[in-house]
């Protein structure tokens, strides 16, 4: 049962006096996994991080319009920003494990919810790694530092971090570009199997993983959103010239 | 031009080499006058034992019986020993390279024992033992043994009478137990106050705060703080603190307390800074991590941010240690100068370098035990030093990439 997610409505960012998104307008599916593509500086990094707010975080950015998840728009006053992002949780660019064990790495959001007993955090770090593909890697090390494991088992580790939370959506920010080769497929397998429970937002810079991997696309250029639409009729039908020039090659 | 060149090379490097070296000589000739001074006198005792000599005037009444006791087999022929009084003396040389009368052996009848203080009728303290030192033996229808005229003359002439006036002995001073003591209750009492002020303050500019104006004011207010110099914190110890604590304490002048609460203000921006740059070189990796996680920015601060910034606080502690015992021109306001021997954090006392400097203002200035303090200190220094580097080593190695 798909359902709508996000639903994205005239949505305007500034940096200053600067704008990095243009009237954004999208709707975000629930087991779908949308590819975000587009040159570098095109703002789909940006718009991935108003999803979950993270753009609070930077000063002087102004957002004008509305992101409604299920019916609440995030950007309203008393928006519950803390129950937000335990429900759309995110994926870094770099694998970032806090400076912890792996254990202590995927408890970490379940404790700072506050839960405090062993059984069921044990459950939970137990089920996350399953689910992220790395339990049977690490259920002998649980107590390392998660600085010991890969750069591949990192990125994994950081998707059961944000698994743990059990959110509804998971946004992937460029997930796979520390990576090599055979990490970023283990990583593209695991996001073929993540969508059948979860919403999986991605920003990718690599045309062949968003044609492999995603449901939707939707390619940005100078803030705008130019065209969304399925996967395959975007890499085979393109509408706007501008996509078509981009996926070709002929420019970005 | 080439050899204009390499001539210039060379003079730079010349003058690289002659600056490092006499970098270098000097640095070493202070470890080689603290050591060559100070080494002597260096052992455990003067770790534990009293600064201040305490006298003792012991009268005796025509003794009851003679002491039994032969020599015991563990003298030597240098120590002169009174089978009829059981006391053993030997020629000493004391912390401060002066001849004094050790007592070496006191046998247990030794009539000796029976001596009462003659200063103060109920002394309990008053007790001859070995490990003192003999001052003189002042006799009825004689002159006076006196140490200058060493062990052997003053038990030929103990041996020769069967009472006496007076015998003066002495517990030996120049240790430097109470200022040790005074060092270590006022590292204590200022971590206590200036680590939770200055770490917190720290987290509040770099985490919380917003960066404006104002937050941009007080960071530079904090910087220029470190640069003041450490006497004008002694007058305000002294204006402020040293009142304070005599109003509110039972010290009636400038007290560990006092001085600690100067110290603290003292550490504050060296540890406020020190903090903020270990906070600083945290990744926002991290902090985005947390973030993106649900934690609010209390928990991500406290449980990510601060235990990346462990190793670089343990460093601020470090260097706030160092100065508390190098500290010496505001404690002499803040906690004076009288060197102690019971220590109690409200009354007078000093702490190692104050002490130093006592020394070197005595007539005549004692260098030997003021280079024994400052070997001291550079050792303490050294050990911080060396166990705060292991420390964060060893987190580092646990907990980094």
């Amino acid at each position: 049962m798909k359902e709508k997610v996000f639903n994205i409505r005239n949505l305007n960012l500034f940096y200053g006096d600067n704008q990095a998104l243009k009237a954004i307008d999208m709707d975000i599916m629930s087991h779908e996994v949308t590819a975000l593509i587009g040159p570098s500086g095109c703002g789909k990094s940006t718009f991935l991080r108003c999803l979950n707010r993270m753009n609070d975080l930077i000063d002087d950015v102004t957002i004008k319009g509305e992101v409604i998840y299920h019916d609440k728009d995030v950007y309203k006053k008393n928006f519950d920003v803390i129950n937000l992002r335990t429900k759309v949780g995110m994926v870094f660019q770099k694998p970032n494990p806090f400076p912890m064990t792996i254990y202590d790495n995927i408890a970490y959001g379940p404790r700072c919810q506050g839960l405090k007993k062993k059984k069921a955090l044990d459950e939970i770090v137990e089920s996350s790694l399953k689910k992220a593909a790395l339990w049977d890697e690490v259920k002998d090390r649980l107590k390392d530092s998660a600085f010991d494991l890969s750069g591949g088992q990192q990125q994994r580790l950081c998707i059961a971090r944000a698994i743990a939370m059990e959110p509804e959506v998971i946004l992937m920010d460029e997930p796979t570009s520390a990576l090599d080769p055979i990490a970023t497929l283990k990583i593209e397998e695991l996001i073929n199997d993540l969508k059948e429970n979860y919403a999986i937002v991605i920003v990718t810079h690599s045309m062949q993983q968003a044609a492999r991997i995603s449901d939707q696309t939707a390619f940005f250029l100078l803030g705008e959103l130019i065209e969304q639409n399925d996967t395959d009729i975007i890499f085979s039908n393109p509408k706007n010239k501008k996509t078509e020039n981009y996926i070709t090659g002929r420019f970005g | 031009m080439s050899n204009k060149r390499k001539r210039m090379d060379f003079l730079l490097q010349v003058t690289t080499y002659l600056a490092a070296s006499v970098a270098l000589i000097v640095l070493s000739m202070i470890f080689i006058f603290v050591f060559r001074n100070g080494a002597g006198l260096l052992n455990f005792d003067l770790l534990t034992s009293d600064y201040h000599a305490r006298f003792y005037n012991g009268g005796i009444e025509e003794i009851e019986s003679q002491s039994q006791t032969e020599k015991p087999a563990f003298l030597t022929d240098t120590d002169y020993y009174s089978e009829k009084w059981g006391i053993a003396l030997t020629d000493q040389d004391d912390k401060q390279g002066n001849p004094v009368i050790m007592i070496s052996y006191i046998a247990d009848d030794s009539p000796l024992k029976q001596m009462y203080d003659k200063n103060n009728d109920d002394n309990n303290d008053f007790q001859i033992q070995v490990g003192q030192s003999l001052s003189s033996i002042k006799f009825y229808d004689k002159n006076s043994a006196l140490t200058i005229y060493g062990a052997q003359h003053m038990i030929n002439e103990l041996d020769a009478v069967d009472e006496f006036r007076e015998m003066v002995f002495y517990s030996l001073g120049g240790g430097i137990r109470g200022s040790l003591i005074t060092t270590l209750y006022t590292i204590g009492l200022t971590l206590l106050f200036a680590l939770p002020v200055g770490i917190f303050t720290a987290i509040y500019l770099n985490e919380f705060a917003k960066k404006n104006k104002l937050t941009q004011i007080i960071r530079q207010m904090i910087e220029m703080l470190t640069g003041v110099p450490s006497i004008i914190y002694g007058l305000m110890g002294l204006a402020v603190f040293v009142p304070l604590t005599v109003r509110y304490t039972p010290a009636t002048s400038g007290n560990i307390l006092s001085g600690s609460l100067t110290l603290a203000v003292i550490l504050l921006p060296v540890i406020i800074r020190a903090t903020e740059e270990s906070l600083k070189v945290v990744p926002d990796d991290f902090r985005s991590a947390s973030l993106a996680l649900g934690a609010n920015s209390t928990q991500t601060t406290f449980k990510v941010v601060l235990p990346s910034a462990l190793p670089g606080m343990l460093t601020a502690t470090l260097l706030a240690i160092g100065r508390i015992i190098g500290e010496s021109a505001a404690l002499i306001f803040a906690i004076g100068t009288a060197v102690k021997d019971d220590i109690t954090i409200f009354g007078k006392s000093t702490t190692l370098s104050v002490h130093i400097w006592s020394l070197l203002t005595d007539e005549p200035a004692n260098i030997e035990l003021a280079s024994t303090i400052a070997l001291i200190i550079l050792i303490i220094v050294l050990i911080l030093n060396l166990s705060v580097k292991l420390l964060s080593k060893r987190y580092i190695k646990k907990f980094s990439r």
